[in-house]
């Protein structure tokens, strides 16, 4: 039996904050004065220059929607671009991010596929794109193919952190009645992460339509390639249209995602 | 009667042990329950009540022992046997917290019980027949929360969620129900009619039942035959009638309060132990 400790023994003091906490902060500004310099910082011209800027600015207004027929065109393309990315990175993502959970997979399978998810994840959206254009040329497709490819590492370890925070009795209760791994795992585990899933998914969408507006740029497609027209043609007024024309898109595919996230729920 | 082949008992379960790096949790349990038998587990808590019924399922592999339930092998030195499935499929398990699936509808969750024998095509597309459907509805109805067959688990009560596991165990016809403290997050009333309906599974369809309970009361009730473990160990294996409160307090001293709490006031309950059998003693 272990003794009841009187109240007069425990301090009425929380305990003095560890030595790790003051030299936590410490290392936190020198890498901030560290990275000053590589980061080529330099605060005061932009107040040297405002009156440049100021110019510059100017010359994004009026907005010049003359050709919103083109742009609207671009900017519905950038969509597809982010449905196919997406709804074929979910697809991927499911058997990839079962396979990543450590309470499912055994450690030879969950390491490797981990990696290979992190691969998938580390290297840019842009990246993918100019690679898959050498394959598949120029256009939408290979801006899809690119989404695909770092959708999949995203949303397989997302998936995977819901599947490792969920409630493992009632797996027990499926597997008690003699279910196999993959019946344990559809009735046990799919519902329980289901919402969350979802929720990811449609966050991913969310962020892959931000994403396809800029794939175009490397000319994989999509309003990004407009974009990349119009501002190396010094065409500020039409830029100026375009990113209006993506910010109220992005605007209401946010909004409207948001709407059914709270439905699926 | 003409008793040429005797049946063989329904669990059977020789010198199991099972240490956690924590505390020993089973020592050299051995128990035998005969076909249609009720026998009541009980026991303080952490006196390894749960680790002896999921050792009997086949969930953990004991250090040391057999056990094998309907004449065949669960596990044995510590493995634990490849057809495990199949033997699962004829147990049915309940849980102290039910252990449903929340977001599936109450009915699905009854044609869980049906896994193993749904061909696997069929049950990964989530396909029921018609005439599956209609088993798990009348097992819904005759623990009689039928009108609740498609909302999802989590809206119903404890009692209900819990009256649902047996369901479950019904269209799984199980022939071995392992309970694990099915009543202890029951208000009394539910926790009347769980252990009734346990109780008339036992009597009308010849289950074997096997209920670990944290008040003895409920064990003298309902079950004749007690099995009381302390610290791992089988101290008390005899009819529940002989578990008299001066016997509890010798089985587990200071413990012996959180096992019977009410009956020490209870005057009706306290059974002279001469009445009952000679306890086996175990130890
Ligand atoms: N998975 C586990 N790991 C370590 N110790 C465990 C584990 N399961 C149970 N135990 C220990 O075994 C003992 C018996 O636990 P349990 O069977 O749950 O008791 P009861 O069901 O009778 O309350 C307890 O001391 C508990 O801490
Ligand atoms: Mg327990």
């Amino acid at each position: 039996m272990a003794t009841v400790p009187s109240v007069q023994e425990v301090s009425l003091r929380p305990p003095p904050a560890g030595i790790g906490a003051t030299l936590a902060w410490g290392v936190f500004f020198l890498v901030l004065i560290w990275s000053w310099q590589g980061a080529d910082m330099r605060p005061f011209d932009l107040l040297k220059d405002s009156d440049n800027m100021r110019v510059f600015a100017r010359e994004f207004f009026p907005p010049d929607f003359h050709e919103w027929r083109i742009y609207l065109e671009e900017m519905v393309v950038t969509v597809h671009i982010a449905i196919w990315g997406t709804v074929l990175a979910i697809v991927c993502a499911i058997p990839c991010g079962l396979m990543s959970a450590e309470n499912l997979a055994p450690v030879w399978v969950y390491q490797p596929m981990r990696r290979l998810m992190d691969a998938c994840r580390a290297i840019n959206e842009m990246v993918f794109a100019m690679l898959f254009i050498v394959a598949v040329g120029l256009g939408p497709f290979a801006g899809v193919l690119a989404l695909w490819v770092h959708t999949t590492g995203v949303l397989a370890k997302l998936f995977a952190e819901a599947v490792e925070a969920i409630d493992p009795r009632p797996v027990e209760g499926v597997r008690a009645t003699g279910a196999n791994a993959l019946e344990e795992i559809l009735y046990g585990v799919i519902p329980q992460v289901l919402p969350l899933w979802i929720s990811y998914s449609l966050y991913r969408f969310e962020s892959n339509v931000r994403s396809a507006s800029v794939l175009g740029i490397v000319g994989a497609g999509g309003i990004g390639v407009v974009l990349h027209e119009v501002i190396r043609g010094f065409e500020y007024a039409q830029t100026a249209a375009v990113l209006i024309i993506i910010i109220v898109s992005v605007t209401l595919i946010d909004l409207v995602s948001a709407r059914i996230r709270q439905w699926a729920i | 009667m003409m008793n040429s082949q005797p049946t063989p008992p329904a669990i059977e379960i020789r010198r199991l042990g099972k240490t956690f790096p924590s505390c020993k949790a089973l020592d050299d349990v051995n128990l035998t329950v005969a076909t249609g038998e009720m026998v009541a587990l009980i026991g303080a808590s952490g006196s390894g009540k749960s680790t002896l019924l999921r050792h009997i399922a086949g969930f953990v592999a004991a250090d040391a022992g057999e056990i094998a339930v309907l004449d065949r092998v669960v596990q044995q030195d510590g493995s634990i046997a490849p057809d495990i499935r199949a033997l699962r499929a004829q147990i049915g398990f309940v849980f102290q917290q039910f252990n449903l699936v929340n977001r599936l509808p109450v009915v699905t969750n009854v044609l869980v019980g049906l896994l193993y024998r749904v061909p696997v095509w069929r049950s990964l597309l989530m396909r029921f027949t018609v005439s599956e459907r209609q088993r798990a509805l009348e097992a819904l109805a005759a623990v009689g929360i039928e009108k609740f067959a498609w909302q999802r688990a989590a809206t119903l009560s404890g009692g209900q969620q819990q009256r649902a596991a047996l369901a479950r165990c019904l269209v799984q016809e199980a022939k071995v129900i392992l309970a694990d403290e099915p009543i202890a997050s029951l208000d009394p009333e539910s926790a009347r009619n769980v252990m009734e309906l346990l109780a008339q599974m036992n009597r009308e369809r010849g289950c074997t039942v096997v209920v670990s309970l944290h008040q003895v009361e409920f064990a003298i009730k309902y079950c004749r035959r007690t099995v009381a473990l302390h610290r791992g160990r089988v101290v008390y294996d005899g009819p529940s009638a002989a578990l008299t409160p001066q016997l509890l307090g010798e089985l587990y001293g200071a413990d012996a309060e959180e096992l019977f709490g009410m009956m020490l006031d209870s005057p009706a309950l306290k059974i002279p132990a001469d009445k009952g059998m000679a306890p086996l003693l175990a130890a």
